[in-house]
């Protein structure tokens, strides 16, 4: 008899979660900037991931048709060692977009963790994971970046994840700790721990979910952070490598002020698409803070 | 109050230490022997005893932490010590440090007034053609690189126009200090600017708006007090609270913006020499700007405490 009880709450609990997030995705879809921000970031991610499945070619210089002006053959125009831009630039899509995705993912999974200790645990733990925290946010990426890359003594993708990664985690750690400092003094936390559920089942299971909103906002956000980010290390030349290419280190290019001002098609696409997406992202980070966030409403 | 302050700052001095630390085992990590800096190659093979000889002198044989409290031990006696080129680090960050910090306060001067300004009569005006126009070029400002913007910029004003230098701090043989310094620092001061005038208006504006709604505005304006009067005593004290913490919360950005905006301008400012030092494998000099760039975002966030501290005695109970 309890079993059954038990199952029909969890199928009312079912049924009313799925009639807020209809509710949500109404309310979504009446925002209009972010549903195109929404469709902007999905069209170009498709056309990158289709262009780079469709094997383009990105990688081999032609050095008869080098700095060409777009014309029917190279729709985005030929870069200074003449290899076709609009492969380039879907190709570097994909990377860039693939940085900016899983650096936002990772850092606020190792943000939301460490959060929950710090903030459900408190006292010391709590102490000593804010000092930590200050360390890396003081710590100039810069730095960090080169000291790997001569470490390791290559300039690849992977360098640039994990730097991000680990530079990256502080701000939802913050958030996540604030919020699990004001929500262990509810209620149901209390209960859960009369319970005696385990420590690792109300931090992550009761507490967590109730923090999602804000995770999830600031994770999108993140992306847009994240694009940014590598496009001036690669400007600076700490990026990744020009043998991979991403938005930023085709727009590493601009670096040269006769290319500026003779080859405008070079920066100009790569610029543009970073500037699309970064925008697009921007707009559904907001649609989303206004459907999520019932504080900011 | 003190006490709270004195605590903050005396927490800064082991987390400088832990970064030294960090950085100092990094870059030895990272296998790059002084020596090769300053002996040529064919030296290096035909006179391996004199060599041997001047790692000895230079200490580079003792252990690690040996050396390492050397260098700490000599740079709190003031000797930062000495660049792989031979030149002494104290010089060249006696003159580059003001530089930056020029730029980085004539940002953060004129993006606070430009962005609490425009963000405070978009809230007046909601909806207004300045709420508008102000609105668009947020976005719009916080989705271009700034590199990029700086490349623009370039690419109008010095190159089409004419108008500024494209690079550098001070023109050789110049005797007017102060327009040399404006014509230098106009283009880049901008470009920072942008960028941080596009976060502080939607966020002063957002601030003021919710001021604005709150009942102790109704309050004032019932009593017949006139509008600007509310605006300004009522509205714009209390809004600028969270607008003051955002904008120390943002100076770590502009520290970090300069870096790469410095390198766009080629001025010669802490950020340039960081990169520059980090390119050419010249670790002393990589370690020093470091600490000095390390230092300058613990300070503000000591700064973001103390402010918060000072509007907030919750936070002071807390303690």
């Amino acid at each position: 008899m309890s079993d059954t009880k038990t199952v029909s709450i969890k199928e009312q609990n079912k049924s009313a979660s799925s009639s807020l997030l209809k509710k949500n995705i109404r309310k979504f879809m009446n925002n209009k900037l972010a549903v195109l921000g929404l469709i902007v970031v999905l069209v170009m991610t498709l056309a990158c991931i289709i262009g780079a499945l469709m094997g383009v070619d990105y990688n081999t210089p032609v050095l008869t048709a080098m700095k060409k002006a777009p014309d029917a053959e190279h729709i985005f125009g030929t870069d200074t060692i003449g290899r076709d831009l609009l492969a380039r630039v879907l190709y570097g899509g994909c990377y860039s977009i693939l940085i900016g995705v899983f650096c936002a993912v990772a850092s606020s999974v190792i943000g939301a963790v460490l959060g929950a200790i710090s903030g459900y645990f408190g006292g010391k733990v709590d102490t000593a994971l804010i000092r930590v925290s200050e360390v890396f946010q003081a710590f100039p990426q810069l730095v960090l970046v080169m000291m790997i890359v001569a470490i390791v003594n290559k300039r690849g993708l992977g360098n640039l994840l994990v730097i991000f990664v680990i530079t990256g985690w502080m701000t939802t750690f913050r958030m996540v700790r604030n919020e699990f400092l004001s929500l262990k003094g509810e209620t149901y936390v209390k209960v859960c721990e009369a319970f005696g559920m385990s420590k690792m089942s109300i931090m992550f299971k009761q507490i967590l979910p109730n923090v999602m909103s804000p995770i999830i906002v600031s994770t999108t956000t993140n992306v847009a952070f994240f694009i940014l980010q590598e496009a001036a290390l690669s400007f600076i030349g700490l990026g990744v490598a020009d043998s991979t290419p991403t938005w930023g280190n085709i727009l590493n290019a601009a670096k040269s002020i006769s290319v500026v001002t003779n080859q405008w098609w070079i920066w100009i696409f790569p610029g543009l698409a970073i500037t699309l997406f970064v925008l697009a992202i921007n707009f559904l980070g907001d649609g989303l803070r206004d459907v999520l966030d019932a504080k900011q409403q | 109050m003190l006490k709270f302050i004195l605590k903050k700052l005396l927490m800064m001095i082991p987390m400088l230490l832990l970064i030294s630390i960090i950085v100092f085992f990094g870059l030895q990590l990272t296998g790059v022997d002084p020596i090769n800096f300053m002996v040529s190659p064919e030296m290096l093979s035909a006179n391996a005893g004199n060599v041997e000889a001047l790692r000895e002198s230079l200490g580079l044989n003792d252990p690690l932490i040996v050396q390492y409290f050397r260098w700490l031990g000599n740079c709190l006696r003031g000797d930062l010590g000495y660049s792989f080129d031979g030149s002494s680090i104290s010089s060249i960050i006696a003159v580059r440090l003001p530089y930056t910090f020029e730029l980085a306060a004539w940002s953060l001067l004129l993006s606070a007034i430009i962005g609490i300004g425009i963000g405070i009569i978009s809230a007046i005006r909601q909806n207004g053609v300045i709420d508008y126009v102000g609105r668009v070029l947020a976005v719009l400002g916080q989705a271009v690189p700034q590199f990029l913007v700086g490349i623009m910029l370039i690419e109008i004003f010095s190159i089409k126009l004419g108008w500024f230098p494209s690079a550098n701090r001070v023109s050789p043989g110049t005797t007017n200090l102060a327009w040399d310094a404006f014509i230098h620092l106009f283009l880049p001061v901008l470009t920072l600017t942008i960028g941080m005038v596009a976060v502080l208006m939607r966020y002063a504006r957002n601030t003021m708006l919710d001021v604005l709604n709150s009942d102790y505005i109704k309050t004032a304006r019932s009593k017949g007090i006139p509008e600007w009067k509310v605006y300004l005593k009522h509205g714009f004290r209390n809004a600028m609270k969270p607008v003051l913490v955002i904008l120390v919360f943002r100076i770590p950005m502009l520290v970090g913006g300069s870096v790469v905006i410095e390198s766009v301008f080629s001025y010669p400012g802490i950020g340039l020499t960081m990169t520059n030092a980090i390119t050419s494998g010249d670790y002393p000099i990589v370690l020093v700007t470091t600490l000095i760039i390390a230092a300058a975002m613990l300070i503000c966030s000591f700064m973001v405490d103390v402010f918060n501290a000072l509007l907030d005695p919750r936070v002071r109970l807390g303690e």
